[in-house]
């Protein structure tokens, strides 16, 4: 019984050990076709921009999960270190959740809420408050 | 395989999980519209045991099938004395019940300054275990259809067993099968349970490869989805709900060519087959058949 209690509380103490988390946010604005966007995407960590990740764009309707499959775009490096670009070709205006998928100096995955629209996107306001990142 | 291969087939696996609870009771009889709230149940579960408490995947997985089990099992007891469309309004009606809690819970702690855990409609984020013990996305393709793989042999197993046999006679004829001893109210509760714990396993499944989930993906449309794969599939195997996905997500979605009109397609798809093929494409007839053909041959 005491060793069962011993181990449970070993399995409850050993919460993985994270580095501070990758920040994101996105600029979209609508390309020359229609559901195409050139994105800009900001990095940061501890405040500083974040250089020389690979990321993977691609995005889901959270109320449609698995149901539209986003073609995964690579983002190149932008003008200042940091920024990315992506341009994403989704199905249909409304709301997206876009996935960073990042490799190199850190590997993780973010998702980015925003409604997208014809002049292009907002974060997604809920409950009064924008969806933390 | 590029990255868009992996996430298509790592979603067509992740839903058939879904589309297979679905078959499993509609072959016992009944249609259930709620199949999505054990889902969500599944993935809240192993969100929480991975997430906050450091559980790994398999043991989240296995927590999050007794969460979804009992669940299931929780709605059926009340709900499988209804039939019918009574019985699909009710599970309906109960999978909405749990998105609505998913929407109220707030259960958050803090790790590495950090809140991590369900936060309401603000959702779920930072589940993180795939990325934390580097699977990569190929990886984590292969263990869904790994577990995918288990589950259709046991599938098939079922099918050809006595049990499979009382599960069809169930959903045939539930006074013929009562009347030859068969406790249709407990037979009925378990296959529930099964499919209950299923759904939950591909929720959490599901969690763990998008590292965020909130109340809006388990919604009515999740279900009607389920339910549309196994009956475009087909009712004759096991096999009917994966190729029901399939023609949804792998030719529809895959092939691109219908874009944004492919919900009219899927929609159009599912009215036509109910009007000439009510079984689905693989149904009785048509297994009987294919087995006659290549597997008794």
């Amino acid at each position: 019984m005491v060793k069962s209690a011993i181990y449970l509380c070993l399995i409850f103490s050993a919460l993985p050990a994270f580095a501070q988390r990758v920040q994101a946010e996105l600029a979209c604005k609508p390309a020359k076709t229609d559901f195409i966007y050139d994105c800009t995407i900001k990095l940061a960590r501890n405040g500083q921009p974040l250089a020389g990740a690979a990321i993977t764009v691609g995005a889901d309707m959270p109320s449609m999960p698995m149901a539209h499959n986003v073609k995964p775009a690579k983002a190149k490096p932008g003008k200042v270190p940091g920024d990315y670009e992506a341009q994403l070709d989704l199905e249909m205006l409304g709301e997206w959740a876009v996935k960073l998928r990042l490799s190199g100096p850190v590997k993780d995955q973010l998702i980015l809420h925003y409604n997208f629209d014809e002049k292009g996107a907002k974060p997604v306001i809920r409950s009064g408050r924008p969806l933390r990142k | 395989m590029d990255d868009y291969t992996i996430g298509v087939l790592t979603n067509i696996g992740l839903i058939s999980f879904i589309a297979l609870s679905a078959y499993l009771l509609i072959i016992a009889g009944e249609m259930s519209f709620g199949q999505q709230g054990f889902f969500g149940v599944g993935a809240y579960v192993a969100g929480v045991a991975t997430a906050m408490y450091g559980f790994p995947l398999p043991v989240a997985a296995a927590m999050a099938m007794g969460a979804g089990a009992a669940a299931a099992f929780l709605v059926g007891l009340p709900t499988l004395r209804l039939r019918g469309l009574y019985f699909a309004m009710a599970t309906l009606a109960a999978a909405e019940m749990f998105r609505i809690v998913f929407e109220l819970i707030h259960f958050q702690r803090e790790i590495d300054g950090e809140p991590v855990g369900p936060d309401g409609t603000q959702g779920f984020r930072g589940i993180r275990w795939v990325f934390e013990n580097g699977v990569e996305p190929a990886g984590y393709l292969a263990m869904v259809w790994g577990l995918l793989f288990v589950v259709m042999i046991l599938f098939l197993l079922v099918e050809r067993s006595k049990l499979g046999a009382t599960l069809r006679m169930l959903g045939e004829d539930p006074e013929l099968a009562r009347m030859l001893g068969v406790h249709v109210e407990r037979f009925k509760l378990g296959v529930v349970a099964a499919a209950g714990a299923l759904a939950a396993l591909g929720g959490a499944l599901y969690a763990h490869h998008n590292t965020y989930i909130e109340p809006r993906n388990f919604d009515i449309m999740l279900g009607v989805h389920a339910l549309a794969y196994a009956l475009i599939g087909g009712l004759g195997t096991a096999f009917g709900p994966l190729l029901g996905v399939l023609v949804d997500i792998g030719v529809l979605e895959g092939s691109r060519f219908f874009q944004g009109y492919r919900m009219i397609v899927f929609g159009g798809l599912v009215a036509v087959l109910l009007v000439f093929r009510p079984r689905g494409l693989l149904d009785e007839k048509v297994v009987h058949w294919l087995r006659a053909r290549f597997i008794s041959a």
